[in-house]
């Protein structure tokens, strides 16, 4: 029987915690960090190195490497901004952390932030999040107060202080250029690439952007140290994972495994198999942007390797499950119709196809569909691919490539009929 | 210099550089729309992707990529037109297009609109887009310019210009994805002086000049070099025209004087072009008081007579000159003073100019000297009235040449023209003077004529005629050649060229222009201070 692994939820799952200072204190908080103050700043960064630590925000980048771009002896200051921005479909576990956990976070932030020589760093949060910007601002309040943020971080000699900044409601701001535009009060437009925002990101400086569930993982390795933390997860994917699991599943909720247990235990042990007895039809397996898989796709090792291997992406670690009464067709409209919503618009191949793409699939739902139709939709998603400014493009024509590949026939039905 | 090679072709690049602008200062083309030299790169049209075969390393790059934003490296090879490429262009035609009205048989742009030739030259020619298209009205910008949202392509180059260029900031993006739009704020009319600039970055017909709106076919347009007359600036322009009319001017670039710009109230000189009201038309002579039509023939027996019996000399002869006035009909002016009448009472109205400092170079381009070659008047030596006593030179004046139409809002000087003997006017519109002369040489105008001015950083620039003038009217350098023949009795040969008067200048003033060559003078003209230098290694080496 598959079982959570507790590394970032241990507190979480502990009865009667509640996240204030207090209780996190209680619970051993706030050891890490004096740990890493004792320690060089280059130190820390190769332990998160050592510790094989991949980013959590979508693409799984070692986070020590790009800790280790940062630009040096610029002349200019430093920043940590941390993506808190969570908004791809079918992910919900910042959320957790920053709601329930806040302390926990901040800490592994407050390490980033030395290890990084910033003396400012910025959380950037999904505006809709008022629970979780409530709690977190409360958390970071309470650090000023003890006199753990400020001019002396933890009563030592380093100085930090932390701002909490909201976003407006707009997914492409989850992208980290267009973040950092929209930090600086901009409209939030993704960036040419390069410079990369460790040369010139937060007002042109050097800047790293990381996910909440990153940088928590900071603070675990910290704690446990290198070995002992890869050692939770699979080769190359080390750790232990938060997994979103939603969709038609008896128990979706906020998961913790270590990297690599399979997908379909997570689906059928954890989140206690699909709802009502029906049959699994399919796995969106790392947010909405990535390649479905079908049924019986989906006995593999659940981390970044093995689900890349399988055609898919882990991405943030959004399982979203669906079964078999489930019209693919509908979904991938819901699918599009979010794209076409969010992107920015500068480019224009996103721009003119996340909108043409909503249009052939609204057809399709209006049985109005034909083979030269689904030609041209997998077309007009296929070209979106690899050809814009920024992911979001790539985002939206996966669902669509794969979907027509996987579950051709569930279009069919849906072709005009004369009548 | 490192090189790269793009179709097998090196091309020389600075470290840093993008392949797109190697690419094109090596001259060759890469299809690209929201790509400007001046403004900063976004690469988002997606239309100059390239294939790098090579990456400089042995590797190729894993997918097509924009050349605008994509460094060269040495050694990389690219190719422009395999058929990856091409997919590539056709895919972004095709998206460009799905919204595009195409309403090309009413649009100003059609003929000079880069969709169009890109769409001629690397799309399918076929849409398959079967739903409607997006629709937005048109838009009242500013105050030179309108805003036709539908031909938008979302370059984003305009809204760059108000942040990067003006610094005015007055355009933005509004909404997102396919509902994008590029607008200004809040409905507000743009105030800048440069808009006209914004219809010509635009690649399509969705920033238009009004005062070009519905006037012409593109392709109708025949286009002459020239130096703009609004200000001391001298912005490079064309003059472009049609059936002897012109009907815009566009900034020509120049890197050392407005680099790709040129301001609103230069764009509207045209109209003084064209202008007929005014226009000097025909020679007249005061005959019994009455300004009377006359041959050319009879005006200058007439001015002959009247010199013979007058006799003017020294101190009784006095020249205005006003600084619209070219170098060689500044020189010949000059000339005619001292040779016939010994004579180096040249005066020009003096003015103290000031010019906006500012971080944004546009914004430095207007000048408050609203004249192109006070620079000129200064380095031929003619007297700046401001250290000058002009009031006093004309109370002994017997003769009063007026070239122009110098000091109109001075009314002691025109008061004074009542005053003497025999007035003469040089110019190619009425004005104060006109009513006082006795003897009307009829000119041409900016259009019509050739010549040079010098800038106010004595960047020396010449222009060219684009309309045919009237056959009743001559140039002033003809004119005051002529003048300067029969004062002197040297014969006149044949009517005499440009270029010989210009030789002539060159010559004469050899220490201020070099000797030049009137070939040698090119379209982007020449800066004196290169002009000393060269002539100084020169002198050298000799
Ligand atoms: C369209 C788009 C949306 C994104 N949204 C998020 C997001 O909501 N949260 C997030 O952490 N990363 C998001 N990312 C990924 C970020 O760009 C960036 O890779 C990430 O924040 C890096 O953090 P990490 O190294 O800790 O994974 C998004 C990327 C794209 C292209
Ligand atoms: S791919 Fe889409 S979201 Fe990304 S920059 Fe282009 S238009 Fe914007
Ligand atoms: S903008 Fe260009 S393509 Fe569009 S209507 Fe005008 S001329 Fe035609
Ligand atoms: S109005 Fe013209 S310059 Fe501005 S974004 Fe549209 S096409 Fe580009
Ligand atoms: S010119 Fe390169 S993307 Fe537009």
């Amino acid at each position: 029987m598959l079982e959570e692994t507790l590394v970032l939820f241990r507190n979480i799952r502990t009865p009667g915690y509640d996240g204030t200072l207090d209780s996190y204190r209680k619970a051993g908080g706030y050891q890490s960090l004096p740990k890493a103050l004792a320690m060089q700043p280059e130190e820390v960064i190769a332990l998160v190195k050592e510790a094989g630590l991949r980013g959590r925000g979508g693409a799984g980048f070692p986070t020590g490497l790009k800790w280790s771009f940062m630009a040096k002896n610029t002349g200019k200051p430093s920043y940590l901004v941390c993506n808190a921005d969570e908004s791809e479909p079918g992910t919900c576990k910042d959320r957790e952390l920053m709601l329930k956990d806040p302390h926990l976070f901040l800490e592994g932030m407050m390490i980033g932030c030395y290890a990084l020589g910033c003396h400012h760093g910025y959380i950037y949060v999904r505006g809709e999040y008022f629970p979780a910007i409530k709690s977190l601002n409360k958390a970071i309040d309470d650090c000023y107060r003890e006199g753990i943020l400020g001019p002396k971080l933890l009563g030592g000699d380093y100085e930090l202080d932390l701002t909490v900044h909201t976003g407006a409601g707009a997914y492409i701001c989850g992208e980290e250029s267009a973040l950092l535009d929209s930090l600086e009060g901009k409209r939030g437009h993704p960036r040419v690439k390069p410079p990369f925002p460790a040369v010139a990101g937060f007002n042109s400086c050097p800047t790293s952007v990381n996910n909440v569930e990153t940088l928590t993982n900071v603070t675990a390795i910290l704690e446990m140290g290198a070995d002992a933390y890869k050692s939770l997860g699979s080769p190359n994917n080390a750790g232990t994972h938060l997994v979103s699991l939603s969709g038609h599943v008896n128990r979706p909720g906020v998961y913790e495994v270590a990297m690599g247990v399979g997908l379909r235990e997570i689906i059928q042990e954890l989140g206690g198999g699909v709802r009502g007895g029906k049959q699994l039809k399919g796995v969106i397996p790392g947010g909405s942007s990535s390649p479905v898989l079908r049924a019986d796709e989906i006995d593999i090792a659940y981390d970044f390797d093995s689900v890349g291997k399988a055609g898919s992406m882990m991405g943030s670690s959004a399982i979203m499950v669906f079964d078999e009464d489930t019209d693919v067709v509908k979904l991938l409209h819901r699918i599009s119709r979010f794209y076409n919503h969010e992107s920015c618009g500068q480019c224009t191949p996103c721009r003119e196809g996340t909108h043409w793409a909503r249009q052939l699939l609204r057809d399709f739902l209006q049985n109005n569909g034909s083979e030269r139709k689904l030609n041209r939709l997998q077309r007009v998603g296929r070209n979106m691919g690899g050809t814009t400014l920024c992911a979001l493009g790539d985002a939206a024509s996966m669902p669509i490539v794969s979907f027509l590949k996987k579950f051709p026939d569930d279009f069919r039905q849906y072709y005009a009929t004369a009548s | 210099m490192e090189v790269f090679y793009i179709d097998d072709q090196p091309v020389p690049f600075e470290k840093g550089e993008k392949i797109l602008s190697a690419a094109l200062r090596a001259g060759l083309e890469i299809p690209h729309f929201c790509y400007h030299p001046a403004l900063s790169v976004v690469a988002t049209c997606r239309m100059c992707l390239v294939d790098v075969t090579d990456l400089g390393n042995g590797r190729p790059a894993p997918k097509l990529m924009t050349s605008c934003s994509t460094d060269a490296m040495p050694n990389m090879r690219i190719s422009t037109q395999n058929d990856k490429v091409q997919e590539g262009r056709e895919l972004v035609m095709e998206y460009l297009l799905v919204n595009h009205p195409l309403d090309c048989p009413i649009c100003d742009q059609s003929g000079e609109c880069t969709l169009q030739d890109h769409s001629y030259a690397h799309g399918t020619g076929h849409s398959e887009m079967e739903y409607n298209k997006r629709v937005y009205g048109w838009r009242d910008i500013g105050t030179f310019v309108q805003l036709e949202r539908n031909r938008c392509i979302h370059c984003s180059r305009c809204d760059r210009f108000t942040r990067e260029i003006t610094g005015t900031d007055e355009f933005g993006m509004f909404n997102r994805g396919h509902e994008l739009t590029l607008d200004t704020f809040s409905d507000r009319a743009m105030t800048n002086h440069f808009q006209g600039n914004m219809a010509d970055i635009c690649p399509v017909g969705a920033i238009t000049e009004k005062e070009f709106r519905f006037k012409r076919r593109a392709w109708k347009l025949r286009k002459v070099p020239s130096v703009c007359t609004g200000c001391s600036t001298g912005c490079n322009i064309t003059i472009e025209h049609d059936r002897n009319e012109v009907l815009r001017l566009k900034p020509r670039e120049n890197q050392d004087v407005n680099q790709w710009w040129m301001c609103d109230e230069g764009r509207l000189t045209y109209q003084q072009m064209n202008e007929r009201e005014q226009r000097l038309a025909k020679p007249m002579g005061r005959v019994k008081g009455k300004l009377l039509q006359v041959t050319w023939q009879q005006l200058y027996d007439a001015v002959a007579d009247r010199l013979e019996a007058l006799k003017p000399n020294g101190e009784q002869v006095v020249a205005l000159v006003d600084t619209h006035s070219t170098l060689e009909e500044m020189f010949l002016l000059r000339r005619l003073l001292q040779e016939v009448f010994s004579s180096d009472q040249v005066f020009y109205p003096q003015q103290d100019w000031t010019q906006p400092e500012s971080e944004f170079f546009i914004e430095t381009l207007i000048t408050t000297d609203k004249a192109p070659n006070q620079a000129g008047a200064r380095l031929l030596g003619l007297k700046g009235s401001q250290e000058h006593d002009v009031i006093s030179a004309m109370k002994s004046a017997k003769l009063l040449l007026v070239l122009g139409n110098p000091f109109i809002n001075e009314q002691p000087l025109l008061d004074l023209a009542g005053t003497t003997e025999l007035m003469v006017h040089i110019a190619s519109r009425q004005s104060e003077w006109t009513d006082r002369a006795d003897a009307i040489f009829p000119g041409q105008n900016h259009a019509e004529k050739e010549g040079s001015f010098l800038n106010k950083q004595e960047h020396w620039q010449r222009f060219w005629p684009a309309l045919r003038p009237s056959r009743h009217v001559r140039p002033e350098w003809q004119i005051l050649s002529e003048l300067l023949h029969m004062g002197t009795a040297t014969p006149v040969q044949q009517t005499p060229q440009f270029s010989q008067i210009f030789q002539q200048m060159t010559s004469i003033e050899h220490k201020l222009f070099g000797n030049l060559a009137l070939e040698k003078l090119g379209e982007s003209g020449i800066s004196l201070a290169d002009l000393r230098q060269q002539s100084d290694t020169l002198a050298q080496t000799a």
